[in-house]
């Protein structure tokens, strides 16, 4: 009779015991992802990691481990606030497992401890990661070590209202030809302006339409400063190409004394801006790969094929052809567990596999990151990201993760800015320039 | 006695802490922050130490040798490491087979180390990988150490001869967080842009100032004060609108306004002018619009103090000036305006505060554009302290920026004090003590 109460107890006992041991396996965990600049189109970018985390609860699963990731996500439709947000929040010891954001963030973030080394906690040599293209691997390095995994690549094109164009003059077998002219070039920033000058002469856009750039600060204006002959980084210091910037700076000078640009054209309206380049009321103009999918999508351009052509950004005097690729990244943020940065470091891992990145790249429009992703056919059967891919990339430089890359480019900005609005001749704003970055920066940059 | 003081201390106390939190401490951190050159790629909290290649190229000149040997990885197995990976418990063939194989190798890349590890018959996984690896660094490279002791402690550890000045040097060169400086002021000092940004600034206040918060507020309150009772309420009421529209939409509207496609440019076509963004076209217009947005804002304070303030004038004078034939200029000349002195005084001191501290319109507007035409101190000071696109934001100059602001805003207050005869308003009342 004694037996039934001590067996009673060893069972249960042993019960307690196995949910104690399922329990050790138990993880629970949340996941906090946010991402700066991202629209409707780039959704991908955070429900990517979601994907990801069902992948991993499921291998989890195999293994015997219960696993449980719940995959919290904040989109930032600018950049501003998002990096104000996640600064702060780093240094405060909230930021977010993972962040999405430009990998020019590397560096001061990376400088600062605010981020932690992706290779710290993933296999590099494994797949997906070692099919993804070495360039932009290196791009999303500091100093050596991989601090983030790419999460896309984009190019900057020109781009060109092929009515304008051959109102103008050019006949569809010139255009087929022009991305080949602009690369070989034969094609130039002069012949950008000359042609400008004809769409408004011939009152095919209004004055000021005729090259219409991008309205607000952005990497796209390094991509001029390339084509003049400059460079951003030597060896790891900065450099500043006085003279190549004075060409830059003169070519938007020069736009906007031609009138083919306005004068107050920087700070206009978003929308205005994106409606008017998407519906021939602007003749050439420069913008990213992902804008394709903003004229399909939200803007009505329904024939892009058939009022668009794109090339790379012509070369200027002294420089070449050339386009810039401003990758986004997946970044650790640090201050977590060991163990929640690690499997947070898994869901990147994951979520860079060419099946699941492919659905940003082809929604968004943005480029893909691995050789794989080319050849899925959701991607190679996409005419824009098929092209884009083939006639940008090969061309694309970056900007270099420099901790003091931000300071060079505030400057840089606001140079250009004085020239193109005419606050100041370009001859004073380089010199401006100049002074500035000398008693800013001092030997940290180049200059010559 | 003692105990009603004790009472007005404790009563007082939480209005002291508010004041002390969010009154003084913003305005000493901004004054600690300003001596410092923080950005964020230096951190708030405080550096490290890391042998990164970037951090040496400094160096590079001094101590080519060791600079070389301290940004070259190495991963050496030897025996103390194999030990180290005996201490981890993991399958115990992994130390066998490093041990039978692998001793004595040395590998330049923690990668290349990382490969043999994954070749090894029980293949760890890339967590162990990891914690293998690790027990065979013998490079300070890309190291993050938190305090000096440490840096120079591992620089002992793996055999690095350094003399003690060398140390220092390397210390200073790889020291990723912000150190104490002047520098942010004499930046100030010396930049053209920041004597630009002043004028921006001197010019701001002062046309918002004068044309709308005093004199326009002014003009509003002496017609309402002629009107009949009801008129002038909506007329008041009216002119409200524009301080309770959140100011996002209100600038919005003016955007609206302004724009290619917006009102202006579609009622001038009308008259054959080509549609422009009358907002953003020059510096004159840009100026233009950011005085006037300011102005229709900030108009109501005044008219509502100048308002309250004429109807404190007693009747009786305006009547009795009627009598005498005194037209409306002469009462607004002789009754109104000397009896204004005070209000006008108040509404001039706080709104010159106020102005020289406001930027948030005319960061929705202009952006400080076109060029820098409108950017004013404070803007200015946000766009430095908190808005960088390579995520780089400059606390430290930004806080002295905000402090020059914060200083001229004291000065002006005593300044204003001194007019208004403070001390005069706060004197005890002869009658009691």
């Amino acid at each position: 009779m004694t037996i039934l109460p001590t067996l009673k107890c060893m069972t249960v006992a042993a019960a307690i015991l196995a949910s104690t041991t399922a329990l050790s396996f138990a993880k629970e965990l949340t996941v906090t992802v946010w991402a700066g600049g991202t629209g409707p189109n780039d959704v991908y970018r955070l429900d990517a990691i979601e994907i990801a985390a069902e992948q991993l609860q499921r291998e989890a699963a195999i293994k015997g481990e219960e696993l449980k990731i719940k995959v919290e996500k904040k989109a930032y439709s600018g950049w501003e606030d998002f990096k104000q947000a996640m600064t702060l929040a780093a240094e405060a010891k909230t930021a977010p497992n993972i962040v999405v954001t430009g990998h020019e963030d590397i560096g001061p973030w990376a400088q600062s401890g605010l981020v932690v080394p992706i290779e710290d906690y993933v296999d590099l040599d494994s797949w997906p990661l070692n099919n993804i293209y070495e360039n932009l691997m290196d791009i999303a390095s500091f100093s050596g070590t991989v601090y983030g995994i790419p999460q896309d690549a984009e190019s900057r094109p020109m781009f060109f209202w092929k009515p304008h164009m051959k109102a103008i003059g050019y006949n569809d077998a010139d255009l087929d030809a022009l991305p080949q002219k602009v690369q070989d070039g034969s094609y130039t920033m002069k012949n950008l302006l000359e042609d400008a000058k004809k769409m408004q002469d011939k009152g095919l856009v209004q004055p000021g339409y005729g090259f219409y750039p991008r309205y607000t600060n952005g990497p796209d204006f390094w991509q001029f400063y390339t084509s003049f002959g400059g460079t951003m980084e030597q060896d790891g210091k900065l450099v500043f190409d006085k003279a190549a910037m004075q060409r830059a700076y003169q070519f938007f000078a020069d736009a906007v004394k031609d009138g083919v640009t306005k004068k107050n054209h920087i700070g206009m309206p978003a929308d205005q801006w994106w409606k008017e380049v998407a519906s021939g009321k602007a003749g050439i103009w420069h913008g990213g790969t992902w804008h394709y999918a903003r004229y399909v999508n939200q803007e009505g351009l329904k024939d892009f094929f058939g009022n668009v052509i794109f090339t790379l950004i012509p070369a200027g005097e002294g420089g070449k052809a050339n386009t810039l690729t401003h990758p986004l990244v997946y970044l650790l943020t640090s201050g977590h567990d060991k163990d929640d940065t690690e499997i947070a470091a898994q869901l990147i891992k994951i979520a860079s596999e060419p099946r699941i990145n492919v659905l940003h790249a082809v929604k968004s429009a943005h480029l893909g990151i691995s050789k794989s992703e080319t050849e899925i056919e959701l991607y190679s059967s996409d005419r824009w990201t098929r092209e884009a891919t083939e006639r940008l990339l090969p061309y694309a430089n970056a900007m270099p993760n420099n901790a003091d890359f931000g300071t060079y480019w505030n400057i840089m900005w606001k140079g250009l800015e004085a020239s193109w609005t005419g606050a100041k001749s370009v001859d004073a704003a380089v010199n401006d320039v100049e002074g500035e970055l000398k008693g800013t920066l001092g030997d940290k940059i180049i200059i010559r | 006695m003692r105990s009603s003081r004790t009472l007005g201390l404790i009563m007082i106390a939480p209005a002291a802490i508010m004041i002390v939190l969010f009154f003084l401490m913003p305005v000493v951190l901004t004054a600690v922050f300003s001596f410092t050159n923080m950005t964020t790629a230096t951190g708030i909290s405080g550096g490290a130490y890391q042998i990164a290649p970037n951090s040496l190229i400094a160096l590079k000149d001094e101590m080519p040798e060791v600079v070389q040997q301290l940004t070259e990885p190495r991963y050496a197995i030897d025996e103390e490491g194999i030990k180290g990976v005996e201490g981890l418990a993991l399958e115990p063939g992994i130390a066998r087979e490093l041990r039978e194989k692998h001793l004595g190798e040395v590998f330049s890349s923690r990668r290349e180390a990382e490969r043999m590890i994954k070749d090894l018959t029980d293949r760890p996984s890339t967590r162990d990988v990891k914690q293998i690896s690790e027990q065979f660094n013998r490079s300070v490279a890309n190291l993050r150490f938190s305090s000096k002791e440490d840096l120079f402690a591992s620089l002992d550890k793996f055999g690095f001869k350094m003399t003690p000045e060398e140390k220092e040097g390397l210390a200073s060169a790889t020291y990723t967080g912000w150190s104490w400086t002047t520098e942010n002021f004499s930046r100030i000092a010396s930049s053209p842009d920041m004597a630009q940004i002043l004028f921006n600034t001197l010019l701001y206040v002062a046309l918002v100032l004068v044309l709308f918060n005093t004199c326009y507020a002014m003009l509003l309150a002496i017609w309402t004060h002629y009107m009949p009772n009801v008129q002038a309420t909506i007329f008041r009421s009216v002119w409200l609108l524009p301080r309770i529209t959140p100011v996002v939409i209100y600038v919005l509207m003016w955007k609206w306004l302004a724009w290619d496609t917006g009102f202006i440019s579609t009622f001038m076509g009308k008259f054959g002018y080509a549609p422009k963004n009358y907002l953003l076209d020059n510096a004159y217009n840009a100026w233009l619009f950011v005085v006037l947005i300011n102005g229709f804002i900030g108009a109501s304070m005044g008219m509502l103090v100048f308002s309250s303030a004429l109807k404190a004038i007693p009747k009786s004078q305006f009547f009795a000036s009627e009598v005498d034939g005194a037209s409306r200029w002469q009462q607004i000349r002789y009754i109104i305006l000397p009896q204004m002195r005070w209000p006008i005084l108040f509404v001039t001191c706080y709104q010159t505060l106020s102005l020289l501290a406001s930027f948030n319109e005319i960061l929705l507007s202009t952006r400080g554009g076109p060029g820098k035409a409108t950017e004013v101190w404070s803007l200015a000071a946000y766009h430095t302290a908190l808005n960088n696109y390579a995520g780089n934001l400059e606390y430290g100059l930004g806080a002295a920026m905000a402090l020059v602001l914060v200083i001229i805003g004291i000065i002006l207050s005593l300044a204003y004090l001194r007019v208004f005869n403070y001390a005069t308003l706060v004197a005890r009342p002869l009658i009691e003590d």
